[in-house]
């Protein structure tokens, strides 16, 4: 008997989204702080960040990891925490650098995309982390579960901007 | 590797002799940066280093974000961390704090009946504050002090509006706790911070009192979640040689820490697996969402781990 062909049709990626905040922070456990834009560096990350490579301050300083050069999170996560678990987590809160709207960032480990002028290449998922409801007092771990943004590294650097398109290459 | 960062760092901006053996301290971040917030009440754990670790009551609001300011009591009797602070500490000096706790459920209608002694002042400072900045006056404050109290310049509006009632205890009688909050046994809010004795009294006098409407400050920790609900066991560490016993209000990781093991925790929640550990002897309490059965069998992920016997080895 022949066996059965199995079709499988290319599927393109399609989308095309927008950076909504920027945040960053200098050390540990402060409060992240919203910037019009930041300078994002190939290779070290942004520039004042608690992570930059050279000035590390943050909280996993101690392991370092080329993804936490610039983290990004899901507006629709926050929308969805608001809607299914009445959490108001404000962009500010999840402690990412980037706030984006209509990136299924999921989708995109292992891929290279354009953020505003910049390029990064995803590492892996976040994770959420219980440091975050010990800063903010709020049960926001189990509900990030898989839905915690996106770590990356910076492969080609430039200034990112509110309103920036995000889009594949 | 570089160690894990576990505290804010910040500087002394300013030291103020208030006299009668108080001194107030500011603390901010090195760059002005806003510091982690807190609640009206709340309270920090200054690390003034080789292990000395004291708890003190931020004094200020919550909306005045960019410093914590405490006031500390020299306690010529005490176990050095007032002395220390008086003696050692400057401005301009580093220091490290922890994220500030606890703090005070106000009532936002009913009165907010305070009660303290001396310095214990201190947490309800930042409550009027906080009140105070939002146009509230549902409060009172019965203050005893020995002498003239320190820190009133911080609730000066309170003072004038004669919401402090103040008790010079080398002059007058000390007051009657339970006489001060009987007439608000109905309603409202109670909080007490001071010595021993006034603190015993006040207890007595809300015995009967909702748990949510009353607050004592003394300073605990809060309890560590998900690990108080085992019995103590003994902890071997096969591979260091090291013994300890896991009591409920410190857990596994808390254990690990004391005894100096760099365990590479990072989710803390049992998710990311970074803290697997082999073990040998328990059996442990799996609390993770990461390993199958079968790995179960030798690892155990120690951020929410635990034992069900009486004794766990981990080769760590």
């Amino acid at each position: 008997m022949d066996a059965i062909a199995i079709e499988k049709p290319e599927v393109a990626m399609s989308w095309q989204g927008v950076v909504r905040f920027l945040h960053k922070t200098p050390r540990a456990f402060l409060p992240m702080r919203s910037f019009p834009s930041l300078e994002l560096v190939a290779g070290r990350g942004i520039e004042g960040d608690r992570y930059f490579v050279g000035h590390e301050t943050g909280f996993y300083s101690h392991k370092p990891e080329e993804g936490r050069q610039v983290t990004l999170f899901e507006m629709e996560t926050l929308e969805a925490l608001r809607r299914d678990h009445k959490i108001e987590l404000l962009p500010e809160e999840h402690r990412r650098n980037v706030t984006v709207e209509g990136v299924p960032l999921n989708h995109l480990v292992g891929h290279r995309f354009r953020l505003g002028e910049t390029i990064v290449e995803a590492t892996r998922l976040s994770t959420p982390c219980r440091h975050i409801e010990e800063i903010l007092g709020k049960s926001v771990f189990d509900p990030l579960i898989n839905r915690s943004g996106l770590n990356c590294k910076i492969i080609a650097g430039g200034t990112l901007r509110v309103g920036d398109a995000v889009r594949p290459i | 590797m570089a160690k894990a960062i576990k505290t804010v760092s910040t500087v002394v901006s300013k030291v103020e002799d208030l006299g009668n053996d108080t001194k107030r301290f500011t603390l901010v971040d090195q760059d002005d940066w806003e510091l982690p917030p807190f609640r009206p009440g709340a309270h920090i754990d200054v690390h003034l280093g080789q292990g000395l670790v004291r708890t003190y009551s931020l004094c200020n609001e919550p909306d005045d974000n960019r410093r914590y300011v405490i006031a500390v009591k020299r306690e010529r009797e005490g176990r050095g961390g007032s002395n220390f602070l008086h003696d050692r500490v400057e401005a301009g000096q580093p220091i490290s704090v922890s994220l500030p706790r606890g703090g005070i459920a106000l009532d936002p209608e009913g009165t907010n009946v305070f009660v303290a002694g001396g310095i214990g002042v201190t947490p309800f400072i930042s409550a009027i504050r906080h009140l105070e900045r939002r146009g509230r006056s549902n409060y009172v404050l019965h203050w005893t002090s020995r002498g003239q109290p320190v820190l009133p310049d911080m609730i000066v509006p309170a003072i004038e509006a004669g919401r402090v009632r103040l008790y010079d205890t080398t002059t007058q009688a000390k007051p009657v706790i339970a006489a001060i909050v009987r007439e608000f046994v109905g309603s409202g809010l109670a909080a007490c911070c001071g010595p021993a004795p006034m603190l015993q009294a006040f207890e007595d006098a809300v015995s009967a009192w909702p748990e949510e409407r009353k607050h004592i400050e003394m300073f605990t920790p809060p309890k560590v979640s998900a690990k108080s609900d085992v019995p103590p066991y003994e902890l071997y560490l096969s591979a260091s040689k090291k013994l300890a016993t896991v009591t409920p209000d410190v857990g596994l990781l808390g254990t690990l820490d004391a005894l100096g093991v760099d365990v590479p925790v990072s989710c803390g929640g049992g998710i990311c697996g970074a803290c697997r550990t082999r073990w040998s002897e328990g059996p442990p309490i799996h609390r993770d969402r990461v390993l199958s059965p079968a790995e179960r069998q030798n690892e155990l992920i120690v951020c929410v781990g635990d034992c069900a016997g009486q004794r766990l080895v981990l080769d760590l």
